[in-house]
């Protein structure tokens, strides 16, 4: 236990110390923190303004009938100037371009409707007319000639009733919970697994490369070293993690508009059991694929091999990853089941269906139980290749050689 | 108390690395593992140290397996390595963790050898910034800073320049004198010949000679002689039809059957009162022995 403490507070330290490390980490956090920014970034780029400034409305045919100012509401992003004369097209483009006003909508009766003459700087900087402004002039003109039909408050109400839906789902489970929310969480959940595993394999090559093999394994058991290894690395790999969420939450909350994200990330489906669950198979996914990364870290000697062997395994992660993502666009299929029982898809398939609430508490407790004793397996196979490989200092192993040592160590 | 290898057995394959090897180490000193290229040395030490499986055969120290749970050893191996962007003290600080010390026993372990060793300037530097020869006494360091009574040095004075070679030899006699195991493995006759005093010699996995260095070379008769003369002896030399190996001012180095051959030439030179500054009958150097054992067994 103290030299498995040991080789991963070692494995930490010398992660923590790596410029490529701490640069990879400082460029994805910058890059958070951009991210976040990037309306900020656009606004400033375009003065400071917004289609919601000061749009001038002239309405010289009178088609609203005065009503228009009722869209400077207290609700309204946006500020109107509304003008009932006639105005000079030249005027219009003198004013906007001495910045009193952003825009100017100009309305015609026309053979087919209204017209809305757009007057704007540019549409690439400003944006199109928005559809809700669109809407309300709809409204405030529909009114209007309601107006004038003579018909009572109830009348107008009635033709202006609310629709309010009330949705009965027939499955007997059915799945809940923000679907942007869910994908999110599993790409982040297989970035985690996958990139954290992928150094471990890297790590055992690097070691491999400095001939200090032989050192270390008569310095302690290789069971040790593989596992002192894929924890200490989890350990950077969560810290990276925690990192980036802790910046990403930081930054959503100080430069993004108030209410921005409501609606896309409703958070209120994670539940503390949700989050032991996400816990417990971002753990055990991460060492099942990192032990098997173990494996094939340990049958290079020379970094540039590490690509290839480490092939397979990635086409198995993704191959897992993409069976859980499409059984999750189908919550009530079948193939769920088979993906959350998988071990190379269960890590990212499982937590989901706890957050949607279709899997029940004894595929729950199989799943874990699949993936501990597929864990057991690949660690027991990775650690006996692992000590008569990290000797061979030749050409990579092939399969075969892997399945040759695996009956000798027997 | 001691090591015993016994009718051990090593196959890669079809490839014979070691065949029914046996020896005794059953007194504290150095013990050497001699050999070419190829012939079982490192498979040898490997599976002493238990880092590959024997295929038959026992290996045991004091009756019992060797295991880091039943001794204390440090090992130097010959593929030399070392974490190229960790500290040199932070490398022996982890080692000597995974080797048992507490941080602070393994603290004074790591300053004294620095010291010793003269490296003292570089224990805060990473270790890629040394010359080969320093990374080479770090790599040593972590061999034996935990006092391990078996110490296995693979080719330990290789690529050192002749003031670190000096040094690690210093160090040698110390742990010599200190009652330590060392199974020592090399090229260069003269560091066996000076620090072992028993040895095996391999060849293709094969012993082809064993036993202590002194009997081994006590059984052999002297076969050449080295002379310093003060005047011309090549006409005395060709009288008794003896060949010379290696002449230059006056210095000879001569072939000879046995020790008579010698005694007639030094009677020679007496009688025509030839001053000589050295005579000396030479029985053949661990060398000579080597190239005959492993030549004779090609």
């Amino acid at each position: 236990m103290r030299d498995l403490i040991t080789v991963a507070t070692f494995t930490i330290k010398d992660m923590l110390q790596r410029k490529s490390f701490i640069i990879s980490t400082l460029i994805i956090l910058v890059l958070i923190v951009v991210g976040f920014n990037i309306p900020n970034i656009i606004s400033k780029i375009k003065g400071d303004s917004d289609w919601n400034d000061k749009i001038l409305l002239v309405d010289s045919e009178n088609i609203f009938e005065g009503n228009l100012e009722a869209l400077n509401s207290d609700e309204s992003p946006y500020k109107f100037i509304v003008k009932n004369e006639k105005i000079d097209e030249q005027e219009i483009k003198n004013e906007i371009s001495s910045g009193e006003i952003n825009s100017c909508l100009v309305f015609e009766k026309g053979d087919n409707g209204i017209v809305i003459n757009y007057y704007v700087e540019s549409t690439v900087s400003y944006g199109e007319i928005p559809e809700e402004v669109i809407t309300s002039f709809a409204n405030i003109y529909k009114n209007v000639q309601l107006s004038k039909l003579g018909l009572s408050n109830e009348q107008l109400q009635s033709l202006n009733m609310p629709f309010n839906i009330n949705t009965i789902e027939t499955d007997e489970n059915p799945a809940s919970g923000n679907q942007f929310v869910i994908m999110l969480l599993s790409i982040l959940l297989f970035y985690a697994i996958y990139f954290c595993a992928y150094q471990v394999s890297s790590s055992i090559t690097t070691e491999k490369t400095s001939k200090i093999m032989e050192t270390l394994i008569t310095s302690t058991n290789p069971r040790t070293i593989v596992l002192g290894k894929t924890i200490g690395i989890g350990i950077v790999g969560l810290l990276q993690i925690l990192s980036i969420m802790i910046v990403g939450i930081i930054s959503a909350v100080s430069f993004l508009p108030e209410g921005t994200l409501d609606g896309i990330l409703d958070m209120t489906n994670i539940t503390p059991m949700l989050g032991g669950v996400i816990i417990i198979y971002f753990i055990f996914g991460y060492f099942f694929y990192a032990l098997l990364y173990a494996l094939t870290g340990s049958t290079v000697s020379k970094p540039e091999d590490i690509n290839s062997v480490n092939g397979p395994i990635a086409i198995i992660a993704i191959a897992g990853f993409y069976l859980a993502y499409f059984s999750m666009m189908n919550p009530s299929s079948n193939i769920n089941v088979v993906a959350s029982m998988l071990p190379i898809s269960s890590p990212f398939s499982m937590p989901f269906r706890v957050m949607m609430g279709t899997a029940t508490t004894t595929e729950l407790i199989g799943s874990i139980l699949i993936l501990l004793a597929s864990i057991l397996v690949v660690a027991k196979i990775s650690i006996k290749i692992y000590s008569s490989a990290i000797l061979n200092y030749g050409t990579k192993l092939s399969l075969k050689d892997m399945m040759k040592i695996y009956k000798n160590e027997k | 108390m001691g090591l015993e290898v016994k009718n051990v057995k090593k196959n890669f394959g079809a490839k014979l690395a070691v065949d029914n090897l046996s020896f005794e180490i059953n007194k504290p000193g150095a013990f050497g593992l001699l050999g070419t290229n190829g012939a079982g040395k490192t498979t040898t030490i490997r599976m002493i140290l238990g880092i590959i499986k024997k295929d038959d055969g026992t290996i045991l120290w004091n009756g019992k397996e060797v295991s880091r749970k039943h001794v204390k050893f440090g090992y130097l191996p010959e593929e030399r390595g070392i974490y190229p962007k960790t500290k040199v003290y932070d490398q022996l600080m982890y080692f000597a963790k995974l080797k048992g010390m507490k941080k602070q026993e393994a603290d004074e372990a790591i300053k004294y050898w620095l010291k010793r060793l003269e490296l003292e300037e570089y224990t805060y530097l990473q270790a890629e910034k040394l010359s080969k020869g320093n990374q080479q006494k770090v790599q040593f360091i972590t061999a034996v800073m935990h006092d391990p009574e078996l110490i296995v040095l693979d080719e330990p004075f290789s690529g050192l320049d002749p003031i670190n070679t000096e040094i690690l030899k210093n160090v040698m006699i110390d742990l010599i004198n200190k009652g330590k195991y060392i199974i020592m493995s090399s090229h260069q006759m003269n560091s066996i010949e000076e620090f072992c005093t028993d040895l095996v010699i391999l060849n293709k996995g094969k012993t082809v000679l064993k036993g202590n260095l002194n009997d081994i070379k006590n059984s052999y008769k002297s076969n050449k002689m080295e002379i310093q003369a003060l005047d011309n002896i090549d006409e005395l030399i060709k009288s008794l039809g003896l060949k010379v190996i290696f002449s230059k001012d006056n210095n000879y180095e001569v072939e000879i059957k046995d020790e008579e051959e010698g005694y007639k030439l030094y009677n020679l030179l007496a009688k025509d009162n030839i001053k000589v500054n050295k005579f000396e009958l030479k029985k053949p150097s661990l060398h000579d022995i080597f190239i005959e054992k492993v030549g004779a067994s090609k």
